[in-house]
């Protein structure tokens, strides 16, 4: 009985998402990179989020998630790969992050889970908790050296690092143009003010979002 | 009005002053014209002006004795109101237009201060003075304190809100140079021609340091600025090599961490000021290597009246003439140990100055001697000047013949008129930074100073070039810096490369300087006391000869208790100018060498750095993180005050138009109790955890059971560190037979994260679990109260929330609006109540349809402050208000949540047998109710025996809860009590009185849950 | 302010990204119940406070949020090595049978 009045229940509804910086309105702030500011940065707004861990030890799970993404899961420490659905990143380890985009979540899901059946593993839909904020401009690594301490000349594209914000963590990894900040819902608030205070001095744009992921 | 001042400008070919760019400046009130290129001290001589300051202890006048970082006297205020700094050295502020400057002593003037008046009976304030003076009667103090601070001087801080901003910024190099003098240049250049990433950084507007001073010498056949100018161009070619000037490195840490402050703006006039440039910033540079290239400083002799204005370092007096084109008299005395002197001496007579020597020395460098001649400056060699003559300014010397061999007196000599005093001790390097992370210095007799090797602590990648090793001649220090740099390079596996640089210089070669700090003045050292003038060490702390002779007397033996006795080195200078002399003048009275009394300890910081350097980012909006949930913007428009939950805002509570906390919460409690509430409870921390041996793993980790918890079902659980303490609680749901959801209180969410995971990784590997952090993934809505069902029903259809379908602890998965969503009916109110948890990008959607739907049942939005009176109505405790990690389950009368016959020893079941843990008299939880029922207890206060508070009173523990309860129409709290609960059931001593703010208030002792006790209210 | 090498990001890191964690090696008794109140006082409170070479409990909570150990001396901060969890028991057996 209850599942037939789902279809009347969902057509009821018009569920709306907002991501952790919607407050700050940046889709309508945002405008063609140009030389006239030294950071440009923008959300790239409700992607999706997948945590997984397990042990690279054992060949099951390496097998299992292999063949269910078609890549080869990272296992070398912090590095991170770029796929079909989009990237992979090592966290730790045993436990890294997919970042795919929102409609693939669910798919990516099912495909990790179906093939992890009877594997010691953790699969978990976390696309609620995250953001990615994307940073570029001339002047991009200098605002970093103000908000962490890590050495960012140590920072090749294929890699991903986790370390400090300000107050906070993050992982940071290289992107085609700048890099990208990848941290948790609740932390979007101080992240994006310590980012803007940051890049006071070097003059602040907010980036038009292409097709970034 | 500046006609009629005197003006000691001078047209000097190398000065770096540009006298086509006046700029006007005022300071103590009245106006001056400097220019462009001066800072204020030489603005201030170039004006003639002698007393800048009074002293600290004795109100005397004092003047500017310096040229840098190591000024005790010159302490000034720059600008006004918000911007306003006290205790700038004016040999350190750069002028610019405009600029305000201030004196920071001298009471109530600087003409007349009173405490030179007592200043003539110094006799009766020597070392130890306010220690003997001021220590009775205990209540005096106050006063005492605030007319010493009064007249002692010092600035004024700001009371207004900083306008200006600060940052910090982090390097990551191969190589930090310190100091940007022709050493620390050369050290630069050689690195950067290697290719390995170097940070220069000077503390001067203008790299150059000492060079700036003698331009007259020749480098490579180049004048010293052809040079420099020639190194900087080429530096600044390199891409891996970044200069910072305007910067003092202050600290040095732990494997090469060193601290580096930057003015920014500080050197504007205040138009050209940019509001989006940070004021100061904080460079903290993370160095594989270290070349310390910091210097020295020239210390002056020390004799009679030596503080009298217009007396000065001769490195000073050359600096004002060569760099800033100032003469700082028309009538120079100079009086010398060494050689380093002679070439200011001779440039202030090229420059027209009457210039007179003094040199200490028997014999004097020939071939100064010769030039000395040819310039017409006559020199006194052997002799020594034994005191100044003057009242407010410099008049004249008095000299005295000294031994060939020892520091005596040994005839007199005559007096000489003079309106500037210059001397050289010799110099101090500025070993500072070496120092700080353990590296001490050495005394090196020849050079008569403290000082490090080049390779001193090579181990730690730290090297040292120039003044700072003892190597005080130019050529010699450049070509030892080649040799460090040819080290430091192969260390970073690179190879030197010096072409095209020519490193002799024409310096005249230096002769040895004579032993000498203190210069005798033969007279009797007793039954002098009034007659004899002071010679002071230590100018900013008015610690004199005397004072470091009486310390030694009263048997201080440690320079390091000297030091603490008499206050020498202490203040805004660190004794940069006063160590030396007090390390050798209390060798000497203590009988001892120098190398035995050793120095001081130096720290961190070398120079003040301001609190908003210090701080940076860490300020304002930005100064802790503010963690949100999804509904933030809907519950600011719903008018909600908040509260500080760890790092999380969360709403306190909603108050309408008209509405104080107490009525707010009292509303918001009656509709939760009789219709329906909802409370955002979405920053309770989440952890997904999953793998066939959760429920060993779950076992282990709380107190209580989880192996037979059902799918489907949720269950309390009492957290527990090792000594048995509680440490954390929260409801943990059975999703699966191999996966749980685990909650958290909402600031100890990280805590018990890292918990788990220690736990595992380091006790239990062999566990098969996964933990991860779902708590930002989770939005969630507390439908609280009776209409609850209600309104979840017109939102959810595909869960059957009838009574015995969705049970009291059970969960479900549905959708509810649809979305996605998990619910849990859970309580932390007693009330029929439902957790709506969904994907945190859909929380504020939900929330407002949540809302929406709730709208006929009038649904009541609350916060923290009602959720914690619903709560203790129920006498549900808070972890970490109402345990405080002294606390045991069995304190709480929670024996119900310990599982003591679980196989496995859980953490802290064994402290929980621990003598301390099992006696029987401790602290319990339980209810209290106050014998008015308008009485709110305050929370903390006392629980004692009787209302009787004459001391001793037995105290029995404190009330850690107390609320009004709408609901009840009373006040109820909760609080500890020895043997609580034992006394809670015994009519007569069920009786203890709450202390707080001078009054006693009656309580009576009861069960802790005040409302609904055998859940009627939920189970429905 | 030193800069410690983590053994499993394989990165040098400043020591802001790590939070110590205790003295390492501090086994749990394995019967727990069986120990009298001093033994059990003795693993919950009594530790070395040992001036100069220290095994210690780190964890790099800003990056991979594993446990680890790091041998620092307390004397001057410098650092003899980090190793994982497994490596720093050899390397820690070895000292000890050494000693």
């Amino acid at each position: 009985m209850f599942n037939s009045s789902q279809s009347n229940q969902t057509s009821q509804f018009k569920p709306v998402m907002q991501s952790p910086l919607h407050p700050f309105g940046l889709a309508a702030k945002q405008e063609k990179v140009n030389g006239t500011k030294g950071v440009w940065a923008n959300e790239v707004p409700l992607l999706g989020y997948i945590s997984l861990r397990g042990n690279v030890q054992n060949a099951a799970f390496i097998n299992a998630v292999n063949s269910a993404l078609g890549i080869s899961l990272p296992t070398q420490p912090c590095s991170m790969l770029d796929s079909s659905f989009g990237s992979i990143l090592w966290l730790s380890t045993d436990e890294w992050l997919l970042i795919c985009p929102r409609e693939q979540r669910a798919t990516l899901q099912k495909l990790l889970e179906t093939a992890l059946q009877g594997i010691h593993s953790q699969v978990f839909d976390n696309s609620g908790g995250f953001t990615s904020v994307i940073l570029q401009g001339k002047n991009a690594s200098d605002v970093l050296h103000h908000c962490t301490v890590y050495d960012l000349s140590a920072l090749q594209a294929g890699k991903v690092v986790g370390t400090t914000f300000g107050k906070v963590s993050l992982f940071l990894q290289q992107d085609k143009n700048g890099y990208r900040l990848v941290f948790r819902r609740s932390f979007a608030d101080y992240i994006w003010r310590y980012l803007e205070r940051s890049a006071l001095p070097y003059g602040f744009g907010i980036a038009q979002l292409n097709d970034e992921r | 009005m500046s006609d009629n001042r005197m003006n000691n400008r001078i047209k000097h070919p190398h000065s770096k002053v540009n006298l086509n760019k006046p700029l006007s400046f005022t300071f103590d009130g009245k106006s001056y014209q400097g220019f462009a290129g001066d800072t204020l001290a030489s603005a201030l001589l170039a004006n003639g002006v002698k007393v800048v300051a009074r002293s600290f202890k004795y109100g005397r006048p004092r003047g500017i004795i310096g040229a840098g970082a190591e000024e005790p006297n010159a302490l000034v205020q720059i600008d006004t109101g918000a911007r306003t700094t006290p205790d700038l050295k004016a040999t350190q502020v750069e002028l610019y237009e405009g600029l305000v400057a201030g004196r920071t002593s001298g009471w109530p003037s600087l003409a007349f201060d009173l405490k030179s008046v007592g200043g003539k009976f110094s006799r009766f304030m020597p070392a130890g003075f306010y220690y003997k003076t001021f220590k009775a009667p205990v209540k005096m103090w106050p006063i005492y304190e605030n007319i010493i601070r009064r007249a002692a001087g010092y600035g004024k801080s700001p009371i207004e809100a900083d306008t200006e901003t600060y940052d910090h910024q982090h390097h990551h190099v191969d190589l930090l140079v310190v100091g940007g003098g022709a050493t620390g240049l050369l050290a630069a250049l050689l690195a950067g021609r290697s290719g390995v990433k170097v940070l220069l950084v000077d503390d001067q507007s203008e790299l150059g340091g000492y060079l700036l001073s003698m331009p007259n010498v020749k480098i490579g056949g180049l004048t010293a600025q052809n040079w420099s100018a020639n190194i900087i161009a080429e530096l600044a070619s390199l891409p891996n090599v970044t200069i910072l000037t305007r910067t003092t490195a202050f600290a040095l840490h732990d494997m090469n961490m060193i601290q580096a402050v930057e003015l920014l703006q500080d050197h504007l006039p205040h138009s050209a000021r940019n509001a989006t440039q940070r004021r100061e910033r904080m460079h903290r540079i993370r160095a594989t290597k270290v070349v310390l290239a910091a210097g020295a400083f020239e210390r002056p002799l020390v004799f009679g009246n030596n503080d009298l204005p217009g007396i000065m370092t001769a490195s000073a007096l050359t600096t004002y003439i060569n760099r800033y084109g100032v003469a700082c008299g028309k009538n120079a005395v100079i009086m010398t140990s060494n050689d380093l002197a002679y070439q200011g001496a001779v440039d202030l007579a090229a420059a027209g100055v009457k210039v007179t020597i003094v040199d200490t020395r028997e014999h004097i460098n020939p071939e100064w001697a010769n030039r000395t001649n040819k310039l017409g400056i006559k020199v006194y060699s052997g002799y020594g000047v034994s005191e100044a003559i003057g009242t407010s300014a410099v008049q004249g010397v008095k000299l005295v013949k000294l031994g060939a061999l020892k520091n005596i007196v040994t005839g007199s000599g005559p007096d000489i008129s003079c309106d500037v005093l210059a001397s050289s001790g010799g110099l101090s390097p500025t070993v500072h930074l070496f120092c700080h992370d353990g590296g001490r210095p050495k005394w090196d007799e020849a050079r008569l100073a403290f000082v490090v090797s080049a390779n001193g602590r090579a181990k730690d990648g730290i090297f040292c070039v120039g003044a700072i090793t003892g190597v005080f001649a130019l050529q010699e220090g450049l070509a030892k810096t080649r040799i460090t740099l040819a080290e430091v390079l192969t260390d970073l596996d690179k190879t030197i490369d010096d072409s095209g640089l020519a490193l002799e210089t024409d310096e005249i070669a230096v002769t040895p300087a004579r032993h000498i700090f203190h210069v005798p003045d033969g007279k009797d050292v007793h039954g002098t006391i009034f007659t004899r003038p002071k010679a002071f060490v230590d100018f900013q702390n008015d610690v004199a000869v005397s004072d470091i002779q009486l310390a030694v007397r009263e048997n201080y033996r440690s320079i390091e208790h000297i030091k603490r006795y008499t206050a020498l080195g202490f203040g805004t200078d660190q004794g940069k100018l006063s160590n030396v002399n007090g390390f050798a003048i209390a060798a000497e009275a203590l009988g001892k060498t120098i190398p035995e009394v050793g120095t001081t300890t130096y720290r961190p910081a070398y120079t003040p750095v301001s609190f908003g350097a210090l701080a940076g980012a860490h300020v304002g909006i930005t100064f802790e993180p503010r963690r949100y949930t999804a509904m933030q913007a809907t519950h600011e428009a719903y008018g909600a005050e908040f509260e500080d939950v760890g790092q999380w805002i969360r709403p306190w509570y909603f108050a309408k138009p008209g509405e104080d906390i107490h009525a707010a919460v009292n509303r918001e409690c009656l509709a939760t109790r009789n219709s329906v509430g909802m409370l955002d409870a979405s920053t309770l921390g989440k952890i997904d955890i999953r793998g066939k041996d959760v429920r060993e793993f779950l076992n282990r980790i709380y107190a209580n059971a989880w192996t037979q918890l059902a799918v489907g079902k949720c269950r309390y659980g009492l957290m527990l560190d090792e000594a048995g303490m509680v440490m954390d609680d929260g409801v943990t749901a059975c999703i699966t037979d191999t996966h749980f959801l685990m909650t958290t209180t909402s600031g100890g969410a990280a805590r018990v994260m890292t918990w788990l995971e220690k736990w595992h990784q380091t006790e239990w590997p062999e566990l098969e679990v996964y933990m991860t952090s779902v708590t930002d993934h989770w939005t969630t809505a507390a439908l609280v109260g009776p209409k609850s069902r209600d309104v979840l029903a017109k939102l959810c259809t595909d869960i059957d929330l009838s009574k015995d379908a969705f049970k009291f602890m059970d969960w479900r998965d549905g959708t509810v609006a649809g979305v996605p969503a998990r619910v849990f009916r859970i309580s932390f109110s007693g009330e029929l109540a439902y957790e709506v948890n969904v994907d945190a990008s859909y929380g504020n959607y939900v929330w407002n349809e949540l809302m929406k739907a709730g709208k006929e049942f009038d649904i009541t939005p609350y916060g923290t402050e009602t959720m914690h009176v619903l709560r203790a109505e129920k006498g549900f405790i808070i972890v970490g208000q109402d345990t405080d990690g002294s606390v045991t389950p069995f304190d709480l009368d929670m024996a119900w949540a310990v599982g003591m016959k679980k196989p496995y020893s859980f953490l802290g079941k064994r402290s929980l047998a621990r003598s301390d843990t099992s006696r029987t008299d401790r602290k319990q939880l339980v209810g209290l109710l106050p014998e008015d029922p308008n009485v709110v207890l305050k929370e903390g206060a006392q629980l004692i025996n009787s209302s009787d508070i004459t001391p001793p009173v037995p105290m029995l523990g404190h009330v850690t809860s107390s609320y009004y309860s709408a609901f009840l129409g009373r006040s109820i709290a909760m609080g500890f009590v020895i043997d609580g609960i034992k006394r809670r059931d015994e009519e007569g001593r069920n009786i203890v009185y709450a202390w707080a703010e001078g009054k006693a208030v009656k309580v009576k002792i009861v069960s802790s849950v005040f409302v609904d006790a055998e859940g009627a209210r939920h189970n429905v | 302010m030193f800069v410690i090498r983590c053994p499993h990001c394989c990165e040098v890191r400043e020591e802001e990204e790590f939070s110590y964690s205790g003295e390492a090696f501090v086994a749990r008794p394995s019967a727990p119940e069986i120990e009298s109140d001093e033994n059990w006082g003795d693993y919950l409170f009594m530790k070395r406070n040992v001036k100069g070479w220290h095994w210690e409990m780190w964890g790099h909570s800003s990056g991979c949020r594993k446990f680890f150990v790091v041998k620092r001396n307390t004397a001057n901060h410098s650092i003899g090595g980090a190793w994982s969890l497994t490596e720093a028991r050899k390397e820690y057996d070895a000292e000890e049978a050494n000693a």
